[in-house]
């Protein structure tokens, strides 16, 4: 029955330091007690045994660390964890907020910071959220498919589908609800109104393609069996022109000289068809159209030519209803089937012809994917940048703060709660930035979809939503937890004695940690720097030199239009005679150099092809070459200064009457007429080019690129509008100065010429290429916006940090400077050390550029993913920006006062 | 405190269960208890202080026993602090019991353990 003595007591006390501090507190005395009461066990077991429970107990505190709040009591705190858990919080948040109102300036540097890499992430990915992910506005949209025709041999993987082979594919297959076809083309039709005809947007639609997209009419109905002859409006043409009236229903609209019904409204988040659902050639920059017209295809006139349904012309879009469980690859391998019985059936139209089945979802938004998830990647990486330059700067705070902390630790908080305290200041102040993000985010996004080029699909749907809202938050409280992380790991192993010897001066400095995470921050911001810059500088060079491409014309100087002839102009004879006086009076306007016109606006407008039948060489019709058709009119060539190569193009001469003639382009002479003249070989063209006349080729001209500048040129013909005056052409006319300053000239002159032409889509050609890149323009757009700011961002990181550096190293310079150190050299030590840190960041940012830069190839053109230039300047630039912006600081550092440096501390 | 039923407590640990047949007579500090669970073990060293204030703490948690707000009065010294069970506890202990007293018929019926009238 020994009393043990003090050595004992202090064996004792070292063995319950293995118990958690708050356990110790709570059992400590007990325990004491116990001990020196004890008998029976030796010492050294009791100790033994004391520290193995310790750990033990450790072990299971830390597993039960209440990082959420649950309902169960706390071990020692018998108010229960809960209610701790919100205690701490509140107190926490209580400290970060007296500690933010402290440092006004800082904290919102910071929000302002952090506002602007979540606000720009989350006005992206609202564009992403709208265009990519949310379903598109059809009853059960995933069900739906997209048909086309597939042409291997023919290089034409994805093609519009023919009348014929639709009617087949639709009673071919019985995996489908239903299938129904539309025109791939938005037609501009003349509406005669009161006021004159006006151009009205229309597409041809089957009867059945509401009931496949399974959505209905607010007003009125969808189209029905046999009804011929009717249209059913949009609702936005319906606000705009009716003003709402309901009682359009019923009433009749002449369109292009056919009456035609109107059926009904539709909703007016009805968007049908999207650009990107019109096809490989549906190019166009229209968004949505004014009214559907029914199609039949027995009473097309283009699909039924004498008693029959033509097979061997493409020009419908197709749309499926996947039954319930069916696949579309299941739908592919069932039509594979068709075609090939439909191959052999007519093996004259349908060789070489199989099927391919595209999701409507990937076919709608599947070309805008790369684009958007790149941007989406690129604002994260800017997110990343604010992230680490916001870490920065709590970690240059968490120095400052030391003592504060020790205090904390000392007055008995552990290590997991200065953790919590420091996450939940940084959690706080990403909430923070969130906040003023979300408020900014509507207006962010109104931005973008007003700088987004119209080709992008479903741009009217883009608002934020609940996802986004989700998102942000996320986002936000994953930021905080990652800057927070930062200090947390430097602060909360405070040298206790340190910290509070140094009597609160707060010149301490940082500890080594500290140094080690804060240059491993600024050579992370660098890296990520040089990658933003790497991918905006890549852009910029394929932007430039897809500017730099010939189109095949001269842009510059060039106004376009479109005009469609008044109706009274009936017969061909009439329409030729009134072009050569709407030319004449065209030509006769002062500035006008040259005026023409042409069926097909290259970068402007959709194409047309035909099959031709050369001379000499007999082919079965499915086989017969397909090539580009425009017609020429009046002036064409010269007006868009295509150069003829070859023979000549068209005169008066050329006339209705007079042998058929054509001019081709070099591409299609290259390849129907390889190393051998062109002019005065014959071709016949059409569907059914045995029954067309021979046309004698008379010249050849530069290739002109169409469908857009990064396409190459494709085989093209042109007929002279004298063998076949069109009804709407475009007119393109050139101009001595600049066209947009003739535009009101011109309107004026045709208005004066005759009141019933319809003008419009009066543009500068320079406006209409800039409309065919504007997807690319405003990739690169944000992309250099973002990339400017990584340069900012990681000037601003380097900068704090080299300021910190010189402020720690004040004495030692003072010193070095007392002794005879030149303050130039002074001055160079601070600049070295600042570009030792760019350049380890850069050659990290390097590598990831190196990995990441292919993934871009999808938007480079003309310039590879490796390119020498980009990697060479790119680097030289972070560190130029770096050394810039450790000037500063190292000037600073140069003119240290030796004495006031020295007496400092 | 009721989150949990008595039920879902069991089986208690051995430790536990000493701890609250230790208690069963009344209020009682953490020596006496180790001194009690000991002396029922035979004089075999069974229970260690630190495994005896861990799993006080686990039963305080789980609202077994209760810590006496004042001291009975003219015993031992300071730093002791008393326990006593909670009806909770109590009802938690006649559940072990009952569960351990089934255990031991079955075993007796299979003649595990020899019976005696």
């Amino acid at each position: 029955m020994s009393r043990r003595g003090p050595v004992a007591g202090a064996l004792l006390a070292i063995a319950l330091l293995a118990y958690p501090r708050a356990f110790r507190a709570r059992f400590g005395a007990e325990m004491r007690a116990d001990f020196h009461t004890a008998r029976g066990q030796s010492l050294g077991q009791v100790l033994a045994m004391h520290v193995a429970n310790g750990l033990a107990e450790r072990g299971a505190a830390m597993r039960r660390w209440p990082l959420w709040p649950n309902r169960q009591p706390h071990l020692y705190e018998p108010r229960g964890r809960r209610a701790m858990f919100w205690e701490n919080l509140r107190s926490d948040i209580g400290h970060a907020l007296a500690l933010a109102w402290r440092r006004p300036l800082v904290t919102a540097l910071a929000v302002l910071a952090l506002a602007l890499g979540i606000g720009a992430n989350s006005a992206i990915f609202t564009v992403v959220n709208g265009v990519l992910l949310q379903p598109l506005p059809y009853g059960s949209a995933s069900d739906l498919v997209m048909i086309w025709s597939s042409n291997v041999r023919e290089q034409k993987p994805v093609n519009v589908v023919s009348p014929a082979n639709f009617l087949d594919y639709r009673t071919g297959v019985e995996d489908l609800v239903d299938m129904e076809a539309f025109a791939s083309f938005i037609t501009s039709a003349q509406l005669q109104a009161d006021e004159g005809p006006e151009m009205v947007l229309t597409v041809n639609t089957g009867l059945r393609m509401f009931d496949v997209l399974q959505r209905q009419p607010v007003l009125g109905r969808a189209f029905g069996p046999g009804d011929e002859n009717t249209v059913v409006l949009s609702h936005g043409y319906w606000q705009r022109r009716f003003g709402g009236d309901p009682g359009i229903v019923g009433r009749t609209l002449t369109l292009d000289g056919t009456p035609r019904t109107v059926l009904g409204v539709m909703p007016g988040d009805f968007v049908f068809p999207y650009a990107t659902m019109l096809g490989p050639d549906g190019f166009t920059t229209r968004t949505g159209v004014d009214l559907w017209s029914a199609w039949i295809p027995e009473r097309d006139p283009f699909a039924n030519r004498s008693g029959q349904i033509v097979r061997n012309v493409h020009y419908l879009a197709v749309v499926g209803r996947l039954r319930t469980g069916v696949s579309a690859r299941t739908l592919d391998t069932r039509l594979a089937t068709v075609a090939a019985q439909l191959e052999q059936a007519y093996p004259a139209s349908n060789s070489g012809w199989g099927t391919v089945v595209v999701p409507l979802h990937e076919q709608a938004v599947g070309p805008v994917r790369p684009a958007l998830l790149l941007l989406l990647a690129g604002v994260g990486v800017v997110l990343l940048m604010s992230c680490v330059n916001v870490a920065g700067l709590a970690l240059a705070q968490s120095v400052g703060r030391s003592r504060e902390l020790a205090v904390r630790s000392a007055l008995g908080a552990g290590r997991a709660r200065l953790v919590r305290q420091l996450l939940t200041e940084s959690v706080l102040l990403a909430l923070a930035g969130a906040a003023v993000a979300l408020l900014a985010v509507q207006w962010g996004v109104r931005a973008l979809v007003a700088l987004a080029p119209s080709t992008i699909p479903r741009l009217s749907e883009i608002h934020p939503d609940g996802t986004v809202l989700g998102v942000t938050l996320v986002v936000a409280i994953a930021a905080g937890i990652g800057i927070g992380l930062v200090p947390a790991l430097a602060a909360s192993r405070p040298d206790l004695r340190d910290a509070l010897q140094d009597g609160g001066r707060g010149a301490a400095g940082a500890s080594p940690m500290a140094r080690r995470l804060r240059s491993t921050l600024v050579i992370g911001e660098v890296a990520l720097a040089v990658l933003l810059s790497t991918g905006a500088v890549l852009l910029l060079r394929s932007f430039t030199s897809l500017l730099a491409v010939n189109p095949g014309f001269t842009p510059e100087g060039l106004l376009t239009m479109q005009v469609t002839l008044p109706e009274r102009v009936t017969t061909p004879a009439a329409r030729l005679a009134y072009y050569d006086e709407l030319f004449e009076r065209l030509r006769a306007v002062p500035g006008v150099l040259a005026a023409g016109g042409t069926t097909r606006l290259p970068l402007g407008s959709t194409s047309v092809s035909t099959t031709i039948d050369v001379e000499g060489r007999p082919l079965p019709d499915a086989e017969l070459p397909e090539v580009q058709f425009r017609r020429a009119v009046d002036d064409y060539f010269s007006a868009m200064q295509t150069p003829l190569l070859q023979g000549r193009t068209f005169t008066r001469e050329d006339g209705p009457t007079s042998p058929p003639v054509a001019v081709i382009n070099e591409a299609m002479a290259q390849r129907l007429f390889p190393g051998d003249s062109a002019v005065g070989r014959r071709i016949r063209t059409g569907p059914n080019p045995s029954r067309s006349p021979w046309t004698t080729i008379i010249g050849v001209v530069g290739s002109v690129r169409h469908t857009g500048l990064e396409q190459a040129p494709a085989p093209e013909m042109y007929i002279s509008h004298r063998q076949g005056p069109p009804v709407a052409p475009f007119l393109v006319v050139r101009a001595s100065g600049d066209p947009a300053a003739l535009v009101e000239t011109i309107r004026a002159e045709l208005r004066r010429f005759d009141r019933a032409l319809a003008l419009f889509d009066v543009k500068t050609m320079l406006d209409v290429r800039a409309a065919s890149v504007a997807p690319r323009r405003f990739v690169l757009l944000l992309v250099s916006a973002f990339g400017l700011l990584a340069l900012v961002l990681a000037a601003v990181g380097v900068y704090g940090v080299m300021a910190l550096v010189v402020g720690e190293r004040t004495r030692e310079m003072g010193v070095r400077l007392a002794l005879g150190a030149e303050p130039r050299a002074v001055m160079r030590m601070v600049l070295g050390q600042a570009t030792r840190l760019a350049a380890a960041g850069v050659a990290l940012g390097l590598f990831a550029a190196f990995v990441l830069t292919p993934l871009l190839d999808s938007q480079l053109f003309g310039v590879r993913p490796y390119d020498p230039i980009t990697f060479g300047t790119v680097p030289l630039l972070l560190i130029l920006v770096a050394a810039a912006a450790a000037y500063a600081p190292a000037r600073r550092a140069m003119q240290t006062d030796p004495m006031q440096a020295i007496r400092y501390q | 405190m009721d989150h949990l039923r008595v039920e879902q407590l069991l089986p208690l640990t051995p430790v536990a269960f000493e701890i609250l047949l230790a208690l069963a007579d009344g209020e009682q500090h953490g020596y006496r208890i180790m001194q009690d669970v000991n002396a029922r073990a035979g004089g075999a060293v069974a229970l260690h202080a630190g495994t005896l204030y861990r799993a006080l703490a686990r039963l305080l948690e789980q609202a077994l026993i209760e810590e006496l707000d004042e001291r009975p009065t003219g015993r031992d010294d300071e730093r002791r602090r008393y326990y006593r069970l909670t009806a909770r506890g109590r009802a938690v202990a006649i559940a072990e019991a009952s569960r351990l007293a089934t255990q031991l018929a079955t075993a007796r019926a299979r003649r595990l353990v020899e019976v005696t009238p």
